[in-house]
């Protein structure tokens, strides 16, 4: 029986590149991001502003998700099967 | 057999993965990788949620005498700490006869900031952070918030710090 995963390693090295250069970049971006919020909320806790901190954590848990859930989409490699 | 022709014949054998798949593995482990950064800047984000709510930062309490006001002549500070607490502070006498309380901890790294005389700018020499003395603003510098401020008053000629009342609306 044919899944995504077998499908997916069965394709062409160049589309599995662009696939894990996409990865990569999302994944930077993603980074990036939780970077800035861990950076402002820190900012404001010291700052005695308290509204943005539950908020800051939550869009990084969710920034976090998406990246984990990406990896699925991981190619494994060129595998012989 | 010479030693290229071993080289040659046998290095296959030695390391047998191929060029595109250890490519691929590792940047597959670099994707990896930043997934677990990502986790690390979620938790520490949660981290700091927590401290923030849990354990907010301690006010000060009540009305502290510091000094009389002869003590400290025009330009002239006075640094202080109240009891209790390990913060140093220091009492400001502008050159337009108003008294300001700061800390004295930058806000940057946390160096100990003194006042310029006749300038008007509280300065950080550490990173030549620069704070106005009326308000303590950030004129310049790599400071990223204002220095906490305590009211000042007097009773007679003692001077007297309070925590800054928040106002409302």
């Amino acid at each position: 029986m044919s899944n995504f995963r077998r499908g997916q390693n069965q394709s062409n090295p160049n589309k599995l590149n662009v696939i894990l250069s996409t990865l990569i970049f999302i994944l930077i971006l993603n980074v990036t991001v939780q970077i800035w919020l861990l950076y402002a909320a820190l900012n404001n806790a010291l700052e005695n502003n308290k509204e943005i901190l539950i908020p800051a954590f939550v869009a990084s848990l969710v920034l976090f998700l998406v990246g984990f859930g990406l990896l699925y989409y991981l190619p494994t490699g060129n595998k012989r099967q | 057999m010479s030693k290229e022709e071993n080289i040659n014949k046998n290095w296959s054998k030695d390391f047998p993965i191929e060029k595109q798949q250890a490519i691929n593995v590792s940047r597959r482990d670099f994707a990896k990788f930043l997934t677990l950064v990502s986790g690390g800047l979620m938790v520490g984000s949660g981290l700091v949620a927590v401290k923030g709510h849990l354990y907010p930062k301690e006010e000060v309490k009540g009305e502290h005498f510091v000094c009389n006001k002869e003590e400290v002549p025009l330009g002239g500070t006075r640094a202080f700490v109240i009891e209790g607490s390990t913060i140093p502070y220091i009492l400001i006498h502008l050159e337009s006869g108003e008294f300001k309380a700061y800390e004295q901890k930058c806000t940057h790294l946390s160096c100990s900031v003194f006042y310029k005389p006749g300038t008007g700018i509280i300065h950080c020499p550490c990173h030549e952070g620069n704070f106005n003395a009326k308000t303590g603003d950030v004129i310049s510098g790599p400071p990223p918030r204002p220095l906490p401020m305590l009211d000042v008053f007097f009773k007679g000629s003692a001077v007297y710090v309070k925590a800054v009342e928040e106002t409302v609306g």
